[in-house]
Order: C-alpha cells, then sequence, then structure tokens
C-alpha cells in the first residue's frame, strides 16, 4: 500500500482503535483511561501531521464495495488534509486539556471513546471522495455530538441541548443523502470530484435543488441562520467538548462542504448570493446576541456563530482560499479561547460573568492566553484573526460593496463584545475566589494554541500553496503565492477603515458609562437580542406542536401484539398496491 | 407427467402448514412444521437445488425442531383454544388483499413457458467467491445469535457485577 | 392458460406467505408466532430458488436462500429464548397478558 494510503488509514484508524480501546479497558482505573486517550490522541495528531506532506490530487482506495457504495476512497488533497490536521491537532489538545478537567468524573471510558470516535470520524469525513461514506461520517458525528453534549445525562439541560443539537443538524444529514443519491442516478458512481469537474453531469432542474439543499445542510451543521439556536444550548457539555466540537472541528464540517462543493454550485442562478447573505445575517445577529449575553461560554459560542458567518460569506462571495485562512486562524484562536475559559470555570465554579471578576490577579497564566485569543478573535492586527478577516473583507468589498459596510460594523461589534468579556472576567472588582491557576496539563494545551494564534498568519504561503490549483485542488481556482504577497493585498484602504472600526468598538465599552444615552436607545434591540430574535419561540412552538400530535396518536399504542402487526401487514399491503399501480 | 410429484409436494406442504398453525397441543405444531420443512427440501430438490435442499432439510427439520421441542419443554406446553383478539373479518381481508395482490403482480408477469433448463452455474462458485461478503455477515449474525442468547440467558448474575465497581470506589 | 411448474411454485410460494401472516394474525401463543415466522421464510426460499433456475443461476439462488436460512434460523433461537424468559418473568406465553407497552 502506498504512503498516502497507510497515514490514511492510520490517520482515521489510530482514534478509532484508541475509541474501542478506551471503551474495552473501562472505568477501573482513572488514570489508564486519560494515559490511553492521551496516547491515541497524540499519534493521531502525528499521523495527520504526516500526511500533510504526502497531498496530492490523486485518491487512495482502501476497498471496493461494489455496487451502490463504491469503493471506500479517501484524497488526501489540501482541502481535507488541513482540515484534519486541525481535528486531529486541535482534538489531542483538547484531550490533554481534559486530563486536568475531568478529573474525578465518573464514566471517563464513555468520554473518551466518544471522543476519539468523534475524531476519527471527523478526518474521515473530510478525507473521502466518496459521497455515500460523507454522508456516513458526517451522520456519526452528529451522533458523538450529541453523546457528548449531553454527557452529564442526569441533567436535563444537558439531555434537552443534546437532543436539540442532533434534530437540527440531522435535517441537514437528509439534504447530504439526497445529494449523493442524485448524483448516483446521473453519473453511475459516488466519487464526487465527477460532479466537481463537471456540473452539468446532473440534469439541469435537480441541480439547484442540491445546491440548496447542501446549503441548508451546512447551515444547519455550522449554525448558521437560521439554525442557529442549538450551538448555545449545546454549552452544557464539558468545555473540552465545546472547544473540541463547536469551535474547532464539527461546525467546520459545513464551511468544508460550502468550500468543497463550490466549483459544483456557483453557477447555480442565486446560490452564491444566497449564501452570502446567510453568512452575512448570521455574522450581525449572532454578534448582537453576544454583546449582551452574561453566560462566559455562551458569549464563546455565538462569537462563533459570528465567526462562521464570516466564512460563510467568503465562500458565498468567491474567496475560497480566504474562508479556508480564517477557518484556519478561527480553530486555533477559538479553541485557545474555549480552553481557557474552560481552566476559568473550572476555577471559579460558575459561568455567569457578573460573579467573576478580578481574576487576572489570581489567575496569570490563563490572562495571558485568554488575552492573546481575544485580540486574535477581535482582529488586532500582528495576530492571525487580524490578517483573515480582512482577507475575508476584502473579498466582501470586491463582491459586493454594500455588504462590506455591515461587515465592518460586524467586526466593530466583535471587538465590542471581546473587550467586554475580558474586562468582566478579568479586571474589575472580584466577586468570587480562583481555586488557582490552571493545572499544568491544561497549560500544556494552552501554550501551544497561544503560540499559534501569534503565528500560523506566517504559514499564509504555504497554506495557499496546499490548497492551489497546480498541486492539489484542481477545480477551485486558487493560486499559490508566496506569504508576502498575500499579505501585502491586506494593507491597503479598506484595511484601514476596518481597524478604525475595531479600535471604535473597543472604545466603546471603554466609555460605556459615557455613552449611556446611545445604550438606552438601543435597549430594545438588546431586548430582542437576548431572546434571540424569536427563534426561540418558533423552536419551542414546534416541539409544542409535535408533542401534542403525539399525544392525539397514542391510541393507536395498544400493545397487543395483533394489533401491531395489522399495522405492518395493511403498511405493506398500501405499498404493494402503489407499485401494482404504477405497474 | 412429472408435474404431479410438483403437486403432490406443494400440497402436502401447504396442508402441514395450516395443520402447524391450527394444531392445539405446542409440541404437535412442531411436529407438523418438521413435516412442512421435508416438503419444501422435496420441491427444491425438484426444482434442481440438492445441496440447498439438503441443508434446509437438516436445518428446518432437525435443528429448529429441536429447538422447539426444547423451548417447548422449558416453557411449558398448554392448549390455545382461545378466541382471536381481532375483529374475525380482519385478518382474512388482509391476507386475501396481500396474497392477491402480490399473486397478480408476479404470475401475470410470468413468461408463459415451463421450467427453464438447468443453468450454468456453480453453487460453491457461487458462494464462495461471488457472495464471500455474504458468508461473513452470516459469520457475524451467527456470532451475534450466540451473544444475544448468552445474554438474553444469564439471570442473576447482572445484579453481582453490578456491586463490585460500587466497592472500588469507595476503597479510591 | 396451461399450469407449468413455475405457477405451482410460486403458487405455493405465495400461500404459504399468506398462511404464515394470518398466523401471525390470528394467534395468541408467543411460540405459535415463531412457528408462522417460519413458514413465511419458506415460501420466500422456495420464490428465491425458483427465481435463481429461471434465470439460470443456480448456484446465486441457492446462496441467496442460504443466508436466508442462516438469517431464520437465528431469528428461531433468540425468539425461542425470549419466549422462555417470558414465561419465567410473566409466567404466561399468551400476548393478552404481556401489554406492557400500552400507553
Amino acid at each position: 500500500m502506498s504512503t498516502p494510503a497507510i497515514l490514511i488509514l492510520l490517520t482515521l484508524g489510530l482514534p478509532w482503535l484508541g475509541a474501542v480501546v478506551v471503551w474495552a479497558v473501562g472505568d477501573r482505573t482513572e488514570k489508564i483511561s486519560h494515559t490511553l486517550a492521551v496516547i491515541f490522541a497524540v499519534l493521531a495528531a502525528v499521523a495527520g501531521l504526516g500526511l500533510l506532506l504526502q497531498t496530492g490530487p490523486e485518491s487512495v482506495q482502501l476497498a471496493d464495495l461494489g455496487g451502490v457504495f463504491g469503493p471506500i476512497s479517501f484524497t488526501p488533497d489540501g482541502l481535507g488534509v488541513f482540515l484534519a490536521v486541525v481535528a486531529t491537532f486541535i482534538g489531542s489538545l483538547a484531550v490533554i486539556f481534559s486530563v486536568n478537567y475531568m478529573h474525578g468524573e465518573k464514566q471517563l471510558s464513555r468520554y473518551y471513546a466518544y471522543m476519539l470516535f468523534f475524531i476519527g470520524a471527523m478526518v474521515g469525513l473530510v478525507l473521502t471522495s466518496n459521497m455515500l461514506l460523507m454522508f456516513f461520517f458526517w451522520e456519526i458525528t452528529a451522533l458523538c455530538s450529541y453523546a457528548l453534549i449531553s454527557f452529564n445525562s442526569d441533567d436535563p439541560k444537558a439531555v434537552a441541548g443534546g437532543v436539540k443539537a442532533l434534530i437540527m443538524t440531522q435535517i441537514g444529514g437528509i439534504g447530504l443523502l439526497l445529494g449523493a443519491l442524485a448524483l448516483y442516478i446521473y453519473t453511475g458512481q459516488m466519487d464526487f470530484n465527477v460532479l466537481l469537474a463537471n456540473p452539468d453531469v446532473v440534469h439541469v432542474k435537480l441541480l439547484p435543488v442540491m445546491a440548496y439543499g447542501f446549503l441548508v445542510a451546512a447551515a444547519a451543521k455550522s449554525a448558521q441562520f437560521p439554525f442557529q439556536t442549538w450551538l448555545p444550548d449545546a454549552m452544557e457539555a464539558p468545555t473540552p467538548i465545546s472547544a473540541l466540537i463547536h469551535a474547532a472541528t464539527m461546525v467546520n464540517a459545513g464551511v468544508y462542504l460550502l468550500a468543497r462543493f463550490y466549483p459544483a454550485f456557483h453557477e447555480v442562478p442565486g446560490w452564491t448570493l444566497a449564501v452570502m447573505l446567510v453568512g452575512l445575517v448570521t455574522a450581525l445577529l449572532a454578534a448582537l446576541m453576544a454583546a449582551v449575553a452574561n453566560d462566559l461560554k455562551r458569549v464563546l459560542a455565538y462569537s462563533t456563530v459570528s465567526q462562521l458567518g464570516y466564512m460563510v460569506y467568503a465562500v458565498g462571495s468567491g474567496g475560497i482560499f480566504a474562508s479556508q485562512f480564517h477557518l484556519l486562524s478561527h480553530s486555533v484562536f477559538k479553541a485557545l479561547l474555549f480552553l481557557a475559559a474552560g481552566a476559568v470555570i473550572h476555577a471559579v465554579g460558575t459561568r455567569n460573568m457578573r460573579q467573576m471578576g478580578g481574576l487576572g490577579k489570581q489567575m496569570p497564566f490563563t490572562r495571558v492566553v485568554f488575552i492573546i485569543g481575544a485580540l486574535a478573535l477581535a482582529g488586532i492586527p500582528v495576530l492571525n484573526g487580524f490578517w483573515s478577516k480582512e482577507l475575508i473583507l476584502e473579498v466582501g468589498l470586491k463582491f459586493a460593496p454594500w455588504s462590506y459596510v455591515l461587515m465592518v460594523i460586524g467586526a466593530g461589534l466583535t471587538a465590542f463584545y471581546t473587550y467586554r468579556m475580558v474586562s468582566m472576567v478579568f479586571y474589575g472588582e472580584s466577586h468570587s475566589h480562583a481555586h488557582g491557576d490552571a493545572g499544568l496539563a491544561m497549560k500544556i494545551a494552552l501554550a501551544p494554541l497561544a503560540l499559534g494564534a501569534l503565528t500560523t498568519w506566517l504559514l499564509a504561503g504555504p497554506f495557499a500553496k496546499l490548497l492551489s490549483t497546480e498541486t492539489t485542488l484542481p477545480y477551485h481556482g486558487i493560486e499559490a503565492a508566496s506569504t508576502f504577497h498575500i499579505l501585502e493585498e491586506v494593507i491597503s484602504l479598506p484595511t484601514l477603515i476596518a481597524l478604525v472600526v475595531v479600535v471604535l468598538g473597543l472604545l466603546g465599552w471603554v466609555f460605556r458609562s459615557k455613552l449611556s444615552g446611545l445604550g438606552r436607545a438601543l435597549r430594545g434591540l438588546g431586548w430582542a437580542a437576548d431572546n434571540s430574535f424569536g427563534f426561540e419561540a418558533i423552536n419551542r412552538g414546534i416541539v409544542r406542536g409535535i408533542s401534542s400530535a403525539a399525544e392525539g396518536l397514542r391510541v393507536t399504542q395498544t400493545g397487543l401484539l395483533n394489533w401491531n402487526v395489522v399495522g405492518i401487514v395493511a403498511g405493506l399491503l398500501i405499498v404493494i398496491a402503489i407499485i401494482a399501480l404504477g405497474a | 407427467m412429472e408435474i404431479i410429484w410438483y403437486v403432490l409436494a406443494a400440497a402436502g406442504a401447504l396442508a402441514c402448514a395450516i395443520l402447524a398453525i391450527s394444531a392445539k397441543r405446542l409440541l404437535v405444531s412442531a411436529i407438523w412444521l418438521a413435516g412442512c420443512s421435508a416438503l419444501v427440501a422435496l420441491l427444491m430438490y425438484l426444482l434442481g437445488a440438492p445441496e440447498i435442499a439438503v441443508i434446509e432439510l437438516s436445518v428446518g427439520a432437525g435443528l429448529v425442531t429441536v429447538l422447539f421441542v426444547f423451548a417447548i419443554n422449558i416453557a411449558g406446553d398448554e392448549s390455545t383454544a382461545l378466541p382471536v383478539p381481532l375483529p374475525k373479518p380482519i385478518p382474512w381481508v388482509l391476507v386475501i388483499g396481500l396474497i392477491a395482490l402480490i399473486g397478480w403482480l408476479v404470475i401475470a408477469q410470468l413468461s408463459d413457458g415451463a421450467l427453464a433448463g438447468q443453468g450454468s452455474d456453480n453453487f460453491y462458485v457461487a458462494l464462495w467467491s461471488q457472495r464471500y461478503l455474504d458468508v461473513l455477515l452470516q459469520v457475524a449474525i451467527i456470532f451475534a445469535g450466540v451473544l444475544g442468547m448468552m445474554g438474553l440467558l444469564a439471570e442473576g448474575k447482572k445484579r453481582h457485577v453490578e456491586e463490585t465497581p460500587g466497592s472500588d470506589e469507595e476503597k479510591a | 392458460m396451461n399450469i407449468y411448474i413455475p405457477h405451482i411454485i410460486l403458487g405455493v410460494a405465495f400461500l404459504l406467505l399468506g398462511v404464515g401472516v394470518y398466523a401471525l394474525l390470528a394467534t395468541r401463543n408467543l411460540i405459535k408466532v415463531i412457528v408462522a415466522l417460519q413458514i413465511m421464510v419458506k415460501g420466500a426460499m422456495l420464490a428465491l430458488v425458483l427465481a435463481g433456475r429461471e434465470t439460470s443461476q443456480p448456484g446465486l439462488g441457492q446462496t441467496l436462500a442460504l443466508t436466508v436460512i442462516v438469517a431464520d434460523t437465528i431469528v428461531a433461537v433468540i425468539g425461542l429464548t425470549l419466549a422462555v424468559q417470558i414465561r419465567r418473568r410473566f409466567g404466561s406465553l399468551d400476548v393478552k397478558d404481556l401489554t406492557r407497552l400500552k400507553r
């Protein structure tokens, strides 16, 4: 077997093997669970990094299932490998962090098994070129996400959050399956590179259905408008899970899907505009909601949704490279922020920011790394968030100048809520006492991420080469360029305007008492943001409607075997009657 | 002329089946089921599939019957002359509707010819090389069945296992 | 219309299916349910073997029938084990007494 095939098998198989081993070892000793999980996660990360050197546009086939399923094929191209490296690397850091965070918890074997299972499934999702396999991995990530969000199954809020996440992301899964089947009907096989090379193979009336269906799938998975309500409720998960799933990997799957299929769908009328609008609306709405939230993890969750909105906006505007570059920066600094927040929450025992404050003196290391992440999020120069966000703004400016104005306002809002978050947690009067700074394992996980936030922008050139047309992605039209060349594009007038707005956002929080007049005027907006603009109410209405319909159908549950069989046979009869009518 | 064997075997199988479900005692039911299996095996042999006929005979008329006798002995052999819990016409309507529909769909489209000639396919080749995935799946199913049976028959052991982790945590 | 062998075989297969379904609908004893399932499966097997013969692929037809036999035997095993356990826990094999899933 060739080297790429071996590496792919290792990167995908090691986490899964680790999941089985950790689950089989059980809950006997806590230390064994921690050690095994860390070993397997780190090995997978090493394999993933090795894969970076072996990228290429040809696909690797592991086995042939024949018939509809087609060959189990993986393509180690730039887009897939980069996301696989993000998944395994940040995944291993989250596992290392969990050694401290989950110290003393019960049922660690279930926790680590699901975590490793998830990491493997994510790697498979981004590397495969068989659409049915992609759907299969998509569903596995949804399952693991549900299991991990509702890990504390005694807490009804956690279970409710998990169920909500599962239902909303499953809607997207249906769209993906329909797309796979459509591809098979028209081309006889499941390899989507065929579709990317020539979108016309699919019937002209079916292609828009596929395109919009995939947009719905991606929006549901990445918590974009109108599906944004599941992500904040998923914050009941343990914080390393939030860092892994809801910052660095699963929510990236939606953006990945859009970026991967962009060459096939960008000619569909109205699609790019729809994508851009979804990203724009999400970015602004979520930024507003983050500015009024008081739960530390909720602010970060809304911030994730908002930044994903920026990435989706970039894809819609045609800047695939900009969106993936921001995805890289965002994964790093958002995971950093979540893990640092986890350290704070672990030390203080609450998630409510109004009960924190003045923690800077008690937790100096955490304060430093958190501020680094916050600066990257706000888009302050030199950190990686600045370069990638400005690239996105430039692309947006070229595509639709009116949207550029709105996105710049969004950047200002981002700076506002970021500074609000930092000052409420680390400065000001102290409302509670922290049980010491972050533990050793936590520091080991946080340090590389902080370093990354300061430096990943230097990799812009090699990153572009990885994604470019010559080396790995034949259909996306990305050109390789040196780091200097890319960064030079950013330094221009629109960037200066954006910087000014960002500084205005920062100052807005500093001088908030002086701006109280403005605050009162915007209070209505704040109240609407707090109630997530009515989407929660819609959700509750839908759930109530379904529950009452289910109550009405209770009468069919007689419990008698014979009635159940009557139901089965009657259904069979109807199906055969339909077939007979069609014959 | 050989069609008479087919008719006899077919009628016999049907009769055994009807007797099996309408028997009052469960043991008698199992015996009639064995008879039905044997006649179906005969039919399959007549159709030119001797390998599967042998397997069906040994499994259907042998293994399954032994299983039934085991289970009936453990579970008790009560008579079942109780009234049907559903309103009388429903089973008849459904069954006749089902058979009529399927029959019309399939038989009406069957080519009018007599039985086709013997094919050229070898059973062993078909089983081991073309459908090897099926064989693997069958092994998996058998494993699952054995595990399931062992799990279902393990009673009283469960409470024991749950106590030991509890005492472990108290020591730690 | 002449009656040919395929018609007879298919007729028997469908009638066996019908007998099995009727028994499923009209029986009150759990073990009779397993018997009914076995009868239905025999009908299916006959149809498979006939199909193999008609398309001149008798080996394939038999292979599929073998898979069906294995699966169905395991179903019988698990079903009978369940019936035995139910008899132990609930004391009765009558369907009318086993309505705990009623809501």
